[in-house]
């Protein structure tokens, strides 16, 4: 009980909230204090892992959230029937991208721990599910899934054993992947409910925003590896290569005025390279 | 120019609205009308999340009511937004909102709810709420998304 007027004490002050006092150190979340071990922090994150398994329509991930946070709901009462109504609580409609629903996860675990007022943790998930799904699906399945897809397909084109190739593919983008929804749990348990102020902090967009020069580039490459290849379509010079990535890059970083004429152009220069490498 | 939006959304600022009406209206900021959330950080912090690069205010109803003719001059576009129709009643009592056009999207079910379209869902209180608003020269109609079907307030409380 002390421990939680502890919480609540800093909470109402004017001090460090308790994502700055966490501070860099993303593991230090003091969680025995918490009265969420190490185990059952490892057991919730193995389950987030889980979070799509049973979407559906009308709840998306809902039963998905209420199934990670049970070990930790355990950890928090002996009392069955609490027990069952906290779980029923979370079984709501929730919706994020599936590799940040950790990072909802991990808030609601610290907020719960904390003995937060369910509005509370209520407020918190139906103000996170929105930029949860749009950072997400920007920075996911628009950035990092066609960048890695694109650079093992490269990498076949340039001469890669398709095995590889794949198993590069699986390789990065999981890499990625484990690593987001394993720091995303861990930024929502370190700042419970200043999440808000942590992730503005992690700018996602702007990791975003700085990773699509490089997917168009890999794009222009695989481009030039298509075309100019040994095996390619038609056994031209791999220069073109080069200049199919530089055409991209420089469309992309000259903003939505230039991407257009750049990618005329590459294509065009595309085009360029058929018609030589056909007539040589 | 002014208020480019007047929405009625309990998921305030999201995809639907970011993306779907975002897009489609251009705004240079968000005005989220809502008592509590004028006074709550945190909570103002996760709605941020939800935009890139325009601005986000929150405003409790006394002062949004003070502000709406500032906002109708202003040279910046403003999506308003709240979060039920009690609120956008508030904000538009005595006549604030006559001759705007006061757009529903999303209200879930929930307790006492009764569906009138798929993505809204209104309490008896909603829909006095509504005609008080409508009798007072304001245009309701409920639409989700830009392309979607409008559908004018007297279709919606017709049984």
């Amino acid at each position: 009980m002390k421990r939680q007027e502890d919480v609540g004490a800093r909470r109402q002050g004017d001090g460090p909230s308790s994502a700055e006092m966490a501070g860099v150190d993303a593991v230090g979340v003091e969680p025995e204090a918490r009265g969420i071990s190490s185990g059952t922090r490892l057991s919730v994150f193995a389950r987030t892992l889980l979070v799509q398994a049973s979407w559906n329509y009308r709840t998306m991930l809902g039963s998905g959230v209420a199934y990670a946070l049970i070990p930790a709901l355990r950890a928090l009462t002996d009392d069955d029937d609490a027990l069952d109504e906290s779980i029923n609580r979370h079984l709501e409609h929730f919706n994020a991208h599936p590799y940040l629903a950790g990072i909802a996860v991990g808030a609601v675990v610290r907020l719960e721990a904390e003995g937060a007022d369910p509005t509370t943790v209520r407020k918190l998930k139906l103000a996170l599910r929105g930029p949860l799904g749009s950072l997400g699906d920007a920075l996911v399945w628009a950035t990092v899934l066609p960048g890695t897809a694109m650079m093992a397909l490269t990498a076949f084109w340039l001469g890669a054993p398709p095995l590889v190739a794949a198993l590069l593919f699986l390789l990065a983008f999981n890499v990625v992947h484990l690593w987001l929804r394993a720091w995303g749990f861990r930024a929502g348990l370190t700042a419970g409910r200043d999440v808000g102020r942590a992730l503005s902090k992690a700018d996602l967009s702007g990791w975003t925003r700085r990773l699509e020069p490089v997917v168009v580039a890999v794009l222009g490459v695989l481009c030039g590896a298509v075309v100019g290849s040994d095996d390619g379509l038609f056994g031209v010079n791999p220069a073109w290569t080069v200049l199919a990535a530089g055409a991209f890059v420089v469309g992309l970083l000259g903003g939505h005025r230039t991407w257009r004429p750049a990618a005329a152009l590459t294509v065009a220069a595309i085009g360029v390279a058929a018609i030589v490498g056909v007539a040589s | 120019m002014g208020i480019v939006l007047l929405r009625v959304d309990e998921r305030l600022i999201h995809g639907q609205v970011v993306i779907g009406w975002g897009h489609e209206l251009r705004p240079d900021r968000y005005v989220l009308v809502d008592d509590e959330l004028a006074g709550s950080q945190w909570e103002q912090d996760l709605y941020r999340l939800a935009v890139v690069d325009t601005e986000v205010d929150f405003v409790d109803v006394e002062s949004a009511r003070q502000k709406l003719a500032e906002w109708r001059e202003d040279h910046r576009r403003s999506i308003v937004l709240t979060r039920d129709v009690a609120t956008m009643r508030r904000l538009g009592e005595g006549g604030l909102l006559s001759g705007e056009k006061v757009n529903l999207g999303g209200i879930h079910h929930g307790p006492g709810r009764a569906e009138v379209l798929r993505y809204l869902h209104l309490t008896q209180q909603d829909r006095a709420d509504l005609m008080a608003l409508a009798e007072e020269g304001a245009q309701v109609s409920a639409r989700d998304l830009p392309d979607a079907p409008k559908v004018a307030l007297a279709t919606l409380l017709e049984d």
